[in-house]
């Protein structure tokens, strides 16, 4: 049997360990969005108070809805490259649908005032261009949105969004209707056409696709989004019948003002309402029992909240040689008998373990004894406080973990006692985590997480209890050998202050201001190469400090650090009659006092040779005479700039050329 | 570290060694070998060629040494001479082991022999030298020239570990009963032997072994990650930067266990053979009787999309492939000059961003291993300088935040820097924080209210702990308090299972086992040892004393275990269907549409009416009809699929009936089912090969229906899963 892969790998990599395959497997489950946006008159009526400073308040809500689906789709590609997304305008003037081959050509019949624009897919390059002109360019989307005279039929919208996730994406895990609208009562007059809408929203619920509610209201019009008329005969609930059961939280969100009165606009408004729904809640495992004493188990969930985001690898394309346009190659795997190179069924496959020079192996039934360590479970073994936990007792990212009443009826307020007691207590439980069958088990620190809103009221992190991997004695390393030298305590005075000076907004970190460099860089990279545009010039990068208000708030009192610490360290060398090198060259710290703003250069490693020094290297880079410097002379300058030192005399020579030629421009 | 080894080891062979000593059942010697072979086979798994092992036997019926001329080395053979012992090697030390039939030969010699060994192999060069003699101690020695010897060790700087059988050692709590005279005699030289050498341990063996249970933990010699500045503010443009030589070093790495490669059986193997299950140490040479494997490599094969292909798809050779990315579901080419354009550049630092409060730091942000920051080793002001923002952090109970890159043009990372300072070691740990990109937001309700559909905010919920559970709850978490449970070595209480006491389970598991079979090829592996599951549990004894917390937390709960059958659906079920948010009645409007009145699916939505009809059916025929109209869909969709456009549909189908009748325990339709589409598949009567769809169906693991979901099925798990295979 041929395993399909997406991704060339190096040969060692199949022999990976099972944890990581759980977890790609985990990342495609896949999911499915089709955004409906009504195009009525209303729809399409900008604002009357608009403010002319922000261009975004005097969009019409229409186009709010589809510039904030071309944000989700430039998103989503970077975020969930598998994920499909498609975008139907209704009660447009226009009818557009293409249905399987059967009716070809009969579709825009079949669903009138029906507009397919983007089709169900994995987003195409020109998908997402042939979106952004429809946000930017106001005639092209003119021509395309004007709003018929005739209503349109609920009904039918409905089953134009069956038959597209019927065919585009049978089998995907999760499949929504992101529906945004500010009609709270279409067929007002016509209580058959309610109904046979309500019909087709059950056929979509049996078929597994959630229908996500964003309302719009007019305040400026006086009119206020009455779910209750219409909607809630749309919109099912994850647990149904109790009018007690806790809401779902996308429940919180306030239907979007098309007027911007309170400085929030609503593409913002849309923006933030779609991003809090746009991923949709995978668990990382379901129903493991955790069992916080002997006898007492209770049903949890786990998920991934945060998890680190990679560039795509590289693939295969293929440039057919009558085309420019590259075609994806698939990787096809077959597993070969290296002896006589017959192919292998995934069947026969054994596992031996390499051992002086020989293999040595386990028939199947014993390796599966051997790496059962029993049932999965997250099995409480006792509490410790939250200051026996020390900061570096981390191995990778922690599993969220939410009570489930699946298995267990009564879970969620035992964990919620637990939960509250170990916030209160700042105490934490060790426990023994299997978190599948056959997995490695782990000892792991389980901790609780407040909930936390932002200024809006809107939920930014769950409450709920994180599941930390714990170190064994085999992971932690010793440190090198070191001689630290404790600072005076007038030095450690003079550095708090400076710490005092620059903590950051309310002493946290949010990681929300943050973007990754490399990862935004890349991708607008690859939007540019995929739609054909220009290359950008320079990418804003949000993670380096900001150097000038450094300067402007803790300048001085660095200065006066600098100077403190440098009598303190002199009288030290006197003291302990350690006076090796003098700081003149290779100073540790330089909080210089030096003029022409040229860093002092850096010692050399083992300060065994009067290496050349910047200023030399520079002049000599300017005289375009760097050759004469020795192979070892300009490696240890590179490397004490950090930069790679490999390669022929004439590599070196080149890079050091490359990095006086950045510098300058810096300068 | 990994520097140069060299390791001989004296086994006494000796006649006695055949007895078994203090009600054990294993024979002496078979006892010292578990120490031994745990010993030998620790460095084969190492796989170096500079951990050097040698096998001395002592009180052999046969003599083979460089000294075997002289009297007094009788008896005394080398097995194998210091090499690095690899499976052959093994085997034949397997076999020569073994006990003798003579009491002659003597253990001061054999040390002289070892002594030889090493110098002869190691001459001067850098090695760690040891000696390990085990013996029982019960053959005369002649212990006249032991200074001479004493010297000699001491001079090579070799280790000499003496182990004993049933040696005394009051202080592990060792006395052996009606000790021979003989034994004292000698436990006494060898007591003093070891006291007169610079580097010797004297040990009885049963220690040795109770230490074996406790896993040996890697060194490794540290390797930085990153040098260069800490810098505060940029020195290039500022000059109130402040700016200090640093070191990164990694704290946590996951010592992971080993990994099996794949084989398959030699291809001249015949077919019965391969179905045996193998049990044997394995050669991939001409190992003696054992069986052949081949290792298994992967061929790799690129196919595009073509439209003219059969099939839809042609292969294309590695060589008119280039590099390129996928932009949703576009490829984009990437031409060999361009292929820097996506790299960020940036240049290695180590730039302090800001500081944040201790006390509003959550733990869950730290994504990845933790590393340690020192200051540039020889570099004095730069320590002292490290140290005062180590401290100032420390006093402030703050912690810095930075942005790393470690090499050029390497990733930028946010890093969380907390002080930490011990006696005789300062510095920072670090461990990384997110990017606004890793960060998913889901929403959770809150735990300790309840706000309903109908936008009430509730204390008092069935979802809600009451105060007598919050209140056991806060009880039975406190005694189970592991803080001060532990107990050290002087017996004060400390913390129980403290990361440093703790072992990763499968990584000593799977070491222990490969050890075990690659001396005893036909035995069954041996139980893990203790220290691998002992935190598996809550310790029995805190458990005890906090069961009447427990039991009073388990009566407030009221926790029910949901049966697994509850969930099965029967009949007459008209009326309990899903509702929407308002409790619209939508059954009855699904009753009263004119279009389902017929119960005749319609293809285009046949999931939703599927499940319409099995919620509102109300015998059996009516769902064999379903069944019966769902099977007829699903073949024409294969049918009329154009390559494999159809499959995804046909699979959710097949998907649906299976979840329904199992729910409905009606396995039979199913299965028949399937048998079905299985023959028409194999037979081609779908039109053409639709294998594809059948690989599809097993991908998404749709199986037969067994009996451990539904009791009535006639098929087992296995027989179902078989049953997918395409024969």
């Amino acid at each position: 049997m041929a395993e399909q892969s997406n991704y060339g790998r190096g040969p060692d990599e199949e022999e990976e360990e099972e944890e990581d395959i759980d977890e790609s497997g985990y990342k495609s489950s896949k999911d499915a969005v089709l955004f409906a946006i009504d195009v009525s008159k209303s729809m399409l009526t900008r604002p009357e108070s608009s403010d002319s400073r922000n261009p975004d308040a005097a969009l019409c809500p229409t186009v709010a809805a589809l510039k904030c689906a071309y944000a989700l789709m430039q998103q989503r590609i970077i975020s969930n490259p598998n994920d499909m997304m498609g975008i139907l305008l209704f009660g447009t003037e226009k009818s557009k649908f293409q249905e399987g081959d059967e009716e070809t050509g009969r579709g825009g019949l079949q669903y009138p005032h029906c507009y397919l624009l983007t089709d169900l897919d994995v987003p195409a390059a020109a998908d997402v261009k042939h979106l952004r002109n429809m946000v930017e360019d106001e005639e092209e989307a003119s021509e395309l949105l004007q709003a018929s005279d005739e209503e349109v039929s609920m009904a039918n919208v409905l089953f134009c969004a069956n038959q597209i996730f019927t065919t585009k994406a049978p089998n995907f895990s999760s499949r929504r209707l992101f529906l945004v609208t500010d009609n709270d009562y279409p067929h007002a007059s016509n209580r058959d056409a309610r109904n046979s809408a309500a019909v087709r929203a059950k056929d979509l619920y049996d078929l597994g696709v959630t229908i996500e509610l964003f309302p719009i209201s007019h305040p400026d019009r006086g009119y206020t989004f009455d779910r209750s008329k219409f909607y809630n005969d749309i919109v099912y609930s994850a647990t149904p019948a109790d009018p007690d059961a806790p809401a779902p939280l996308s429940a919180d969100i306030k239907p979007a003002n098309a007027s911007a009165k309170d400085g929030i606009s609503l593409l913002q408004a849309l923006l933030s309402s779609v991003a809090s729904r746009a991923a949709p809640q995978r668990a990382l495992f379901s129903n493991i029992p955790f069992e916080i004493g002997p006898g007492l188990k209770i049903g949890i969930k786990g998920f991934i909240l945060i998890k680190r985001q990679a560039p795509k690898r590289t693939k295969y394309v293929y440039l057919p040689p009558d085309s420019a346009k590259a075609q994806l190659a698939v990787l096809n795997t077959t597993m070969l008998a290296e002896d006589t190179a017959r192919s292998v069924e995934k069947e026969e496959v054994r596992k031996a373990y390499k051992f002086g020079g020989e293999t040595v192996s386990f028939n199947e039934e014993e390796m599966g004894k051997i790496r059962n360590f029993g049932d999965p479970v997250l099995r409480m073994i006792g509490f410790k406080p939250m200051s026996q936990l020390p900061l570096w007792a981390n191995l990778k990212h922690n599993t969220f973990v939410y009570p489930s009443e699946e298995d267990y009826v009564g879970s969620t307020r035992v964990f919620s006692a637990l939960h509250q007691k170990l916030l209160k207590s700042e105490k934490f439980g060790l426990a023994w985590f299997i978190p599948r069958r056959n997995a490695v088990p782990i000892l792991a620190a389980v901790y609780p997480g407040a909930e936390e809103r932002n200024e809006e009221g809107e939920q930014v992190m769950p409450p709920g209890l994180w599941v930390k991997p714990l170190p064994f004695a085999d992971d932690i390393r010793e440190p090198p050998e070191t001689n630290p030298i404790k600072a005076p305590d007038e030095v450690i005075d003079k550095m708090r202050v400076i710490v005092q000076q620059l903590q950051l907004p309310k002493a946290v970190y949010d990681p929300h201001k943050y973007p990754n460099p490399t990862l935004q860089w890349f991708y607008k990279i690859l939007q540019a190469l995929a739609l054909e545009e220009d290359l950008p010039e320079k990418a804003e990068d949000k993670t380096v400090p900001r150097h000038r208000q450094i300067h402007k708030r803790a300048g001085q009192y660095v200065v006066d650090f600098g100077q403190t610490l440098d009598e303190h360290f002199r009288k030290w060398q006197k003291d302990s009659g350690r006076d090796v090198h003098p700081t003149a060259n290779g100073g540790a710290k330089r909080s210089k006092p030096t003029a022409n703003g040229v860093a002092k250069k850096v010692k050399q490693e083992d300060g065994d040779d009067d290496g050349p020094t910047e200023e030399d290297m520079r002049s000599a880079y300017e005289k375009d005479a760097l050759s004469k410097f020795t192979v070892a002379n300009l490696k240890s300058f590179l490397q004490s700039k950090g930069m790679s030192a490999t390669g022929k005399k004439a590599d070196l020579v080149d890079a050091v050329t490359r990095f006086f030629e950045t510098k300058m421009e810096v300068d | 570290m990994a520097g140069k080894e060299a390791t001989v080891y004296i086994v006494d062979c000796g006649r006695t060694m055949g007895e078994s000593g203090e009600g054990r059942t294993q024979s002496n010697l078979g006892w010292a070998l578990d120490y031994v072979w745990d010993k030998i086979t620790s460095t084969v798994a190492t796989g170096r060629k500079t951990t050097l092992a040698g096998v001395v036997g002592l009180r052999t019926d046969g003599t083979e040494n460089d000294m075997a001329d002289e009297a007094e080395y009788q008896h005394i053979t080398v097995f194998q001479d210091l090499s690095q012992i690899l499976m052959p090697q093994l085997r034949k030390l397997r076999n020569e082991l073994v006990v003798s039939s003579t009491d002659a030969g003597d253990a001061i010699s054999a040390l002289v022999v070892a002594v030889q060994m090493i110098a002869k192999t190691c001459k001067k060069l850098q090695y760690a030298r040891n000696i390990v003699l085990v013996t029982d101690a019960r053959a005369p020695m002649d212990a006249s020239d032991l200074s001479d010897i004493t010297a000699k060790i001491n001079e090579d700087n070799i280790e000499l570990l003496i182990l004993g059988v049933d040696f005394n050692d009051p202080e592990y709590g060792v006395k052996e009963q009606e000790k021979e005279d003989i034994k004292q005699e000698n436990e006494d030289v060898f007591r003093s032997l070891c006291d007169d050498c610079k580097n010797a341990t004297f040990g009885t063996l049963v220690q040795a072994i109770d230490e074996l249970g406790i896993p040996r933990t890697k060194n490794t010699r540290p390797v930085h990650s990153y040098k260069g500045h800490l810098t505060l503010g940029n020195p290039e443009e500022y000059e109130t930067a402040l700016s200090i030589n640093v070191e990164r070093y990694p704290k946590i790495m996951q010592a992971k266990p080993p990994t099996a490669s794949k084989f398959v059986m030699r291809g001249d193997m015949s077919a019965s053979q391969v179905t045996q299950p193998s049990s044997a140490t394995l050669s991939n040479g001409n190992g003696a009787g054992d069986e052949g494997l081949a290792a298994v490599k992967n061929a790799r094969t690129y196919q595009v999309e073509d439209e003219n292909a059969p099939g839809g798809k042609k292969e294309v050779e590695s060589d008119e492939l280039s590099k390129g990315y996928e932009y949703g579901r576009t490829a984009v080419h990437i031409s060999e000059s361009d292929r820097n354009v996506t790299t960020y550049e940036t240049t290695p630092s180590l730039d302090i961003i800001g500081f944040v409060d201790k006390s509003k730091y959550e733990r869950y942000l730290e994504m990845d291993r933790s590393c340690l920051i020192i200051a540039s080793r020889n570099d004095d002001q730069a320590s002292m300088a490290l140290s005062a923002l180590i401290h100032a952090l420390f006093e402030l109970d703050s912690y810095a935040v930075a942005r790393l890159v470690a090499k050029e043009n390497s990733q930028p990372r946010i890093l969380l820097l907390a002080p930490n300072i011990e006696p005789d070691f300062e510095c920072l740990y670090d461990t990384e924080l997110p990017f606004a990109e890793d960060i998913r937001s889901y929403k959770f309700p809150p735990l300790d209210r309840v706000v309903t559909v109908s936008g009430k905010t509730l204390k008092v919920h069935r979802n809600l702990p009451n105060d007598e559970l919050q209140y056991a709850m806060s009880e039975y978490v406190d005694r189970m308090d592991l803080s001060t449970f532990g107990k050290d070595d002087e017996g004060n209480e400390t913390e129980y299972a403290p990361m440093d006491e703790t072992y990763s389970p499968m990584l000593h598991r799977i070491n222990q086992v490969i050890k075990h079979r690659a001396i005893h090829p036909n035995t069954d592996p041996p139980e893990p040892y203790e220290i691998l599951t002992r935190y598996s549990q809550p310790p029995a004894e805190l458990v005890k004393q906090s069961q009447r917390s427990l039991d009073r937390v388990i009566k407030a709960a009221d926790v029910k275990r949901v049966p697994p059958k509850a969930r099965g659906k029967r009949f007459g079920r008209k009326g309990r269907e899903e509702k929407p948010l308002s409790d619209l009645d939508v059954g009855a409007l699904l009753a009263s549409d004119p279009k389902r009145k017929t119960k005749r699916i319609d293809p285009k939505n046949a999931i939703p009416e599927f499940k319409q009809v099995f919620s509102s059916a109300a015998d059996i025929e009516a769902i064999q009809d379903a069944c019966k109209q769902l099977k007829n869909i699903t073949f024409d969709w294969i049918r009329h699929s154009v390559g494999d456009s159809g499959y995804g549909k046909a699979v959710e189908a097949i998907r649906v009936m299976r979840e329904e009748l199992v729910d409905f325990e009606e396995p039979g339709i199913f299965n028949d089912f399937l048998k079905e589409l299985k023959g028409k598949i194999l037979k081609e009567e779908l039109s053409g090969d639709r294998k594809d769809m059948w690989l599809q169906l097993r991908r998404s693991k749709v199986t037969l229906i067994h009996n451990k979901e539904v009791d009535e099925s006639q098929f087992t798990e296995d027989e179902a899963k078989a049953f997918m295979v395409p024969k």
